[in-house]
């Protein structure tokens, strides 16, 4: 499963919705849940997801789903 | 554009995920919300030059990440993550860059989250009515300075002697309390709250410590200190954090009855005290992260 995939699953499983798509320009906009504590648990469960650490800075500017997945991979995650 | 509504803007443009939260927190109180930022944000502002707003607010949203984060991780791993003052100091304290930046968001925590404008209306109502108009006030780890300066503009005859043992909190209390128009009424000296056992007993009217107990290994050694600067009669405004995590917090205080012991044991009568959460915490967490407000009093009588 490609990294799109399996961050797929984590958003549907964190926001609790099997019908969730993503795109790289998925961002808060799109998701009304999707405020500062859902982005913890979001990051948290990426985190478990991935085996990776994300610092401060890098939970505060992620902006959509594109950077989530950039960072993922620049880790090494594919 | 005032600097309220520049903060929104801000919010709304680069930090969309934090807005809810704020705008949370102006519903606690809109009036008083709306005064609290205005000033402020308007001594920051003058204290720290041009764009305060974004580099202040990008402070803010970085400490409050850090503080879900860490209460996340506190959460799976049942402790705090540092247990040691030395972990803190050499990754916290001692480092300027970091803790001008902490010290920001910090700062804009005190009336952003919603549960702190609480706080904050504590301190103002139940508190400042309290600090006698010459009042010789004391404020341990005055970080920012915001209360020790709050109170100095709100009672014009007052004066503050402030102990941090940051460098950038002298740097930026002194530069708060001459935006704030009360840089003659207040000296920031730097200097170990542990280590003011040299000073003379009975020397305060008033002390205020905010959130200093939750980072310290002994935290009775603050309360004994409180205890004797204070004379008899005066009157200290301490918080504390409960089961809140986050990078420098090393004492984890599980129950409001642990802070109102410390204060008991050290010869102050608790006046009044406030225990506040937030409304909304991480899915499934264990434990309500809470901030704690006290209104003591050093006693005159052997038995209260």
């Amino acid at each position: 499963m490609d990294v799109m995939s399996r961050l797929t699953e984590v958003f549907q499983e964190v926001f609790e919705d099997d019908d969730l798509v993503l795109s790289e320009t998925t961002s808060a906009a799109d998701i009304p849940e999707w405020d500062s504590i859902m982005h913890v648990s979001l990051l948290l469960a990426v985190e478990g997801e991935f085996d990776v650490t994300f610092n401060t800075s890098e939970v505060s500017g992620m902006k959509n789903v594109g950077d989530l997945k950039t960072m993922l991979t620049e880790r090494g995650a594919s | 554009m005032s600097l309220t509504e520049e903060l929104f803007a801000y919010l709304e443009s680069t930090h969309p995920r934090s807005l809810g939260g704020v705008r949370e927190a102006r519903e606690v109180a809109p009036e008083r919300f709306d005064a609290m930022c205005e000033l402020f944000l308007d001594w920051g502002a003058a204290a720290s030059g041009d764009n305060f707003i974004p580099g202040a607010v990008d402070a803010f949203v970085d400490f409050s990440n850090d503080v879900l984060m860490e209460q996340a991780r506190y959460e799976r791993r049942g402790t705090y993550k540092r247990s040691t003052f030395a972990e803190c100091e050499a990754e916290v304290y001692g480092k300027r860059d970091v803790m001008d930046h902490y010290l920001w968001g910090a700062y804009l925590t005190n009336f952003l989250w919603a549960h702190h404008v609480d706080i904050a209306i504590f301190f103002e109502d139940r508190f400042l009515r309290r600090v006698a108009k010459d009042a010789k006030i004391v404020e341990i780890a005055p970080g920012h300075g915001q209360f020790g300066i709050w109170a100095l503009t709100q009672r014009p005859g007052t004066t503050l002697r402030g102990f941090d043992i940051s460098p950038s909190s002298m740097v930026i209390a002194n530069k708060m309390a001459a935006a704030a128009g009360v840089a003659d009424r207040a000296v920031y000296e730097r200097r170990d709250a542990m280590d003011l056992d040299q000073m003379e007993p009975d020397c305060a009217d008033v002390v205020i410590c905010s959130f200093l107990v939750e980072h310290l290994e002994q935290p009775h050694k603050l309360y004994e200190t409180i205890g004797r600067l204070l004379k008899p009669g005066g009157v200290a405004f301490t918080t504390g954090a409960l089961t809140a995590a986050h990078a420098d917090h090393i004492f984890e205080f599980k129950r409001e009855s642990e802070l109102l012991h410390l204060a008991e044991d050290h010869g102050l009568r608790v006046l009044e005290s406030l225990s506040i959460g937030p409304s909304r915490t991480l899915p499934r967490a264990k434990q309500l992260p809470r901030s704690m407000a006290m209104l003591l009093q050093r006693r005159k009588h052997d038995h209260w």
